[in-house]
Order: structure tokens, then sequence, then C-alpha cells
């Protein structure tokens, strides 16, 4: 069966192994560097626990269980804070219209000015999946796991969250936006801008990107095209966060042009459709499949089940689920639908 | 004789068959007859004292006096930037620096500006061709040092030189194709002709305003930044010997360099010498080589006259000229006049007998 749980220690393997199959990814994702990662497990582990010093901001880290192999799948993150108390940087795609009256003319100027905007608002990221789970049931209950822990813990997030797309790269790996703009500055490819991305920070990076606007019609042609599109990778994710209610607005990632999607927290599907209910025992599997998780700290559990019976304030789901939620009949579980 | 003088509402046909003849690039003097005029009206106006100083245009015919036509022209913008906005790129750098990631790149940028607001600039110098050599465009450029220097409190300390940047035969420029074009719907041809007419300001408030980083731009584009054209190549060169130099910024279209110099540093204000006239009954041979010739002008403000005679004619404290060179400089024995050497070669001449 399939789990989502907070990320341990001894998953530091399984993370790194996962992170490694991702391609290179300036975004706030998962860093490949086994102490990058190790930090950001403690990080997780200690959000989990409310150990966080006064002024650190809280990154939630989730590990995609298959509890009959004891194998980790993929893992997904929520940063309470985005930036995480420093800047958050991306490109705001606006546009200027340079008119004459005297010359009659009028032209649309795209333009992409640097915003912090986004700077503090919740952010889901450091998402990464077994590509063979991709767009099936355990992917939604990974992406969605997040959403039913922020449900579970409303007064820890903002009332707006993100999440950053990745967007174009070619199959050599070369990012067309990256190449067009942000290699100029850095003299080096997307690889290896991303390695140090994943020693230093992502701030740190776009900290070195032109402070200034950029005119969009200065771009290479397959930058411009790369504007706001996702990597067909992450279509899957880009659908389901739709679904969820996420939207595309006007924000790119600085270094590969990828949309940022928005939403209002207290509109997103999950925490709409999602209800508290009570512990019963159902016999057999059959009902509906949905989600349903239980704890809100360290103990948060979620995975996906039969529902069987589900009256006014109680659900009857089967034996095995408590197990994987280690609760029993009569505990408070909040479930959703697929 | 080749005198240099106010030009005159009687220049204007001369003046528009030369504006005809140079086709495109020049953008100061297009070919457009009731254009010319006014300039002409505006220049009569600068030299009468007619119009604020700052609103100044000084126009200057190079005549020759055997033909009665003006076969040349030059002049001197009081001031640039004060009815409407003077733009300019500043071609500067940013650099990009960290230690920890052992990056440190320099990235050239271009900065909108309106850094040359205020300061007079040297402009519309045009020889016809059958006026070319023999130190007659010499004459035609650096006569306005003589005048800028003996006028001084009508311009500013610095003066500067717009140099056309480089096209081709079809009068395309890459800068623009990369840039201009980009915000204005445009040919080059047509947007260098609609500023000639005045209206560069409008176009320049179609451009971008946030600095451009060049690395953006194609290769054909960055090359010809700060470059000049060809044929400008020359007046480049002879700007330079004079002490002019490239000042950081860029013509907003086509990227040709402006170049500039304090007055008192030009060299040729630095090596002039004023001396008494003495008429004399002499006949002098004025036929002489170039590098033997110097400027002579007169000082007056309204009626500037400058042509060139051979250097011997100077002494310790006076110059000798024949009747009628002290006619064309409208002089008489005893006025003051100011010399200066006519090409780079002769400085000496002046000075060894200052």
């Amino acid at each position: 069966m399939w789990l989502v749980r907070p990320v341990q220690r001894e998953d530091l393997r399984s993370v790194l192994d996962i992170s490694g199959e991702q391609g290179a990814r300036l975004s706030s994702t998962l860093p490949k560097q086994e102490a990058a990662v190790a930090g950001k497990i403690e990080h997780s582990m200690r959000s989990f626990a409310g150990q966080l010093d006064a002024g650190e901001s809280a990154r939630f880290l989730f590990v995609l269980e298959n509890t009959d192999t004891a194998t980790i799948h993929g893992v997904a993150g929520i940063d309470a804070r985005a930036g995480n108390g420093q800047p958050f940087y991306n490109y705001r795609r606006d546009a200027l219209i340079h008119a004459s009256h005297e010359l009659g003319v009028s032209r649309r100027v795209e333009v992409l000015y640097p915003s912090h905007a986004l700077t503090d608002m919740t952010q889901l990221c450091a998402f990464a999946i077994d590509p063979d789970l991709r767009g099936k049931e355990p992917f939604e209950l990974l992406a969605r796991a997040r959403l039913m822990f922020v449900a579970e813990n409303r007064d820890r997030f903002s009332n707006r969250m993100v999440v950053e797309i990745q967007g174009v790269q070619a199959s050599d790996g070369s990012v067309p936006f990256w190449d067009s703009l942000g290699r100029h500055f850095f003299n080096m490819d997307f690889d290896t801008a991303d390695k140090h991305s994943g020693l230093l920070s992502r701030t740190f990076i776009a900290e070195l990107m032109p402070p200034n606007p950029i005119y969009v019609t200065l771009l290479s042609a397959a930058a411009k095209e790369a504007l706001g599109q996702p990597h067909a990778l992450s279509l899957p994710s880009w659908e389901l966060l739709q679904q969820e209610g996420f939207q595309a607005g006007c924000y790119l990632d600085i270094f590969d042009a990828g949309p940022v999607l928005e939403a209002r927290t207290d509109s997103l599907r999950t925490l709409v459709t999602s209800r508290k209910t009570t512990l019963h025992a159902s016999h057999g599997d059959e009902g509906e499949t949905c989600l349903i998780s239980a704890g809100r700290g360290e103990d948060f559990r979620c995975t996906l089940t039969g529902l069987g019976e589900s009256v006014k304030a109680e659900v009857k789901v089967p034996v095995k689920t408590w197990k994987l939620l280690s609760r029993s009949a009569g505990d408070e579980v909040r479930i959703a639908p697929l | 004789m080749l005198v240099i003088r106010p030009l005159l509402e009687t220049d204007l046909d001369d003046l528009y068959v030369m504006a005809q003849n140079a086709g495109k690039g020049l953008t100061t003097l297009p070919a457009d007859r009731a254009l010319l005029e006014r300039k002409i009206n505006h220049a009569r106006e600068t030299f009468n004292q007619r119009c604020a100083p700052e609103a100044g245009l000084y126009l200057f015919a190079l005549e020759d006096t055997d033909l009665g036509q003006c076969v040349g022209i030059s002049g001197i913008q009081a001031r640039v930037g004060l009815d409407e906005v003077f733009y300019n790129y500043r071609l500067s750098v940013t650099v990009n620096a960290s230690r920890e990631l052992g990056v440190h790149v320099r990235t050239p940028t271009l900065h909108l500006s309106n850094d040359m607001t205020d300061t007079t600039e040297i402009c519309s110098l045009l020889l016809s061709d059958s006026h070319r050599g023999g130190g007659n465009g010499l004459l035609l450029s650096r006569c306005r040092f003589l005048y800028l220097d003996s006028f001084r409190k009508h311009f500013s300390d610095k003066v500067f030189a717009e140099m056309r940047g480089v096209s081709d035969k079809e009068g395309r420029n890459p800068l623009w194709d990369a840039l201009g074009s980009q915000f204005f719907d445009m040919e080059f041809s047509e947007a260098d002709m609609l500023s000639g007419l005045g209206n560069k300001s409008f176009i320049a408030e179609l451009m971008p305003k946030y600095p451009i980083y060049v690395p953006m731009l194609p290769d054909a584009a960055r090359a010809v930044i700060g470059r000049v054209h060809d044929n400008t190549a020359p007046a480049l060169k002879m700007l330079q010997a004079e002490g002019f130099n490239f000042n950081g910024l860029v013509d907003i279209f086509d990227g040709g360099p402006v170049v500039e110099a304090f007055v008192h540093n030009i060299r040729t204000v630095r090596e002039s010498v004023h001396r008494h006239v003495l008429i004399s009954r002499k006949a002098v041979d004025l036929d002489v080589a170039t590098s033997e010739r110097v400027m002579i002008s007169n000082l007056s403000f309204r009626d500037f006259r400058v042509t060139t005679i051979p250097a011997h004619c100077i002494g310790p404290d006076t110059v000798s000229v024949p009747k009628e060179v002290a006619d064309v400089l409208l002089v008489e024995s005893g006025d003051q006049v100011r010399l200066a050497p006519l090409r780079d070669a002769g400085p000496q001449i002046v000075a060894a007998k200052g």
C-alpha cells in the first residue's frame, strides 16, 4: 500500500536516489548533494516536531512509501514561506505601451520585471516521483497529501499558495531561456549553475541575475517560446494542480521561465472538499477510493483507501488502513475524494 | 578665394543642391527646402542676436568667391536638449561577481541617458564634391573652433559631435534592426529621415527605457556599437587630432559614437594666436600647399569670416595680408585677427613665430 509520511533520517539514501534521477533544475527543488539533502531532512524533522528556532521558517518534506516493500518512490515538500526568510525571486511578465500621439503609433512591449511579490507565500515544492508512477493514483496521493497537511494545519500557512512548474528544457539538457539570459551573466551552462544552486541557495544565484527589467523582444526565439511553458514531464503535475485550483498568473521562474501557479489556499479543492470524521471499520476494500489522513505533526500519515459507508460524522474504512495511519476506531481522521 | 562666412538667405538654392547630393545619413540636413529655409532663418536670427543664446544655431557657409557660390556648410548648435529631450545610450559595464561561484563577468550595458543636455554640439558638416581636398574640409570644420573660443560665453565649456554610425548600401543598420525596430516599426532610413525633420525625440520616446544588456543583442548589432561609417572615418580622425575623444555615449539609433572635448583643450584653440593686421601692398601668392597655410579669422560675432593665407605672412606682432584678403575678412590695418594652423602637420608654423 502507498503511504505518505514525514521524511526520516533513514530516508536519506532513497531521497538522494530520487533527486539524482531529476534533470538539472535551478528552482526550489531537491538538491542532489548528500550534505544538502541531509540538512533538508533535519530541517523538515524539526519543522514537523515544532522545534524551529525563532526566525526560522518551516519547511516540510514528505516521502511516498510503498509499505509492502518498504521502499521510497517519491518526495514532496511545502515551504511555509517562499524564500524561507530570503527574497523569493520571480519575473513578472508585464506589458508597456510605447506610444506617440505625434507620430500616431503605439506598440505593446513585453517586459520581464524582477519581482519579490511572492515572497513569504506558502510554496509547494521539491516534488519528485518515480517516473513509473507519474499520472497514477500514488502520484495524486503524494501531490495532494501535502494539501491534507495544510488543511490540518491551516494556521501555519499563508492565505495564498504558489507552485513553480519546471520550464522548458531540451533533450540535451540545455535550457533556452537560461541560454538567452542567465548564461550571459554567469558564463556557465544551466547544469553547472544548477550544481551551485544546490550547494548555495536559489536566492544566492538569483541575486546574481541582472537587476533590471528584460525586454522580451530581445530574447532568442526559443526563449520567447519557452516563456510560461511547462516542461513535458511536468504536464501531469500542471494538470493535477489546475484541477486543484491553481492557475498560471504573470509570474515566471527567473532561470527557466517555467510558470508559477498561484491559488487562494482556502479555495483549493482538497481544502474545500476534505472533512474531519471519525474512524470505523469496514469489511473489504470496496467503495470509492479517497484520500485519508491522520495526525498533524510528526505523526502525520496520508494514504488511499476504499471508502465504505460514510455517515455524517463517521467513516468506515478497512482495518489495514487504520494500521497505516496508526489509528484505531473512534479516532479522528480527515478524508477527501480523489 | 574660399571664405567662411555666416550662412545667408541667398544660399538656399546651393544648400538644397548639396543636401540632395549628400543622400541619406546626414540627418541634420535633409533635402527639404522648407526645412532648410527654416534653418537658414534660424541661423540669421542667431547671428543677429535676436534669439535666446541657448537656442542659437550657428551655420557657416564656405563660399567660393570666384564662383559666388556656397560650396560647403558647417554648424554649431549652442545647446542641445533644451526644447526637446536629447537622448543617447551610455555604454557602461555591469559586473556580476561571486567569490563563491568563481564568477566575475563583465556585461556591457546600454543605459538611456540625457547626458549631453545643455551642451554645445558641432554639426551639419557638408562639403560639395567639387571642392573636396585642398584642406577645404579642414577649414570648414576647424573654423568653428575659432568661433567657439572667441565667443565662449555663448557656448558650453564642453563641445561634442555625434558621428554617423555604420550602415550598408541599402541604408540598413544592424543595431536599429536588432533594437530600435523592435520598438518602433520602421526602417532605419525612415527613422533617420524623421529624426532629421525634428521628430527624433518622439521616436526616442518609443525606445526602450530600461538598460539593454549588450550580450543579448545579435553579433552584427554588437559589432557596430561605437563604430563610425567608413565615410565618416576621416572626420573622426580629424576630430581626434583636435583632442576629441569618445565619451562613452552612442547614438540610440545607429550606435555611432559621440566624441567630445573641452573648448580650451581643442588643439586649434590652443595653438591659435592673435595678431594685428598689416595690409601689404606686395603681392602674395596665396596658392600654396595646405601644410603651408594657416586659418585667419576676424573677431566679429555677427559677420564672422575665415580664410587661409600662407604661414609666412605671420610676423612677431602683425600679420601682413594683401588687400583682397583684408576685404573678405572685413578688416582694416590695425584690427586684430586670429590665426591657427590648418593642417595637423603644421602646428609649429604659428607657434614658432609666436
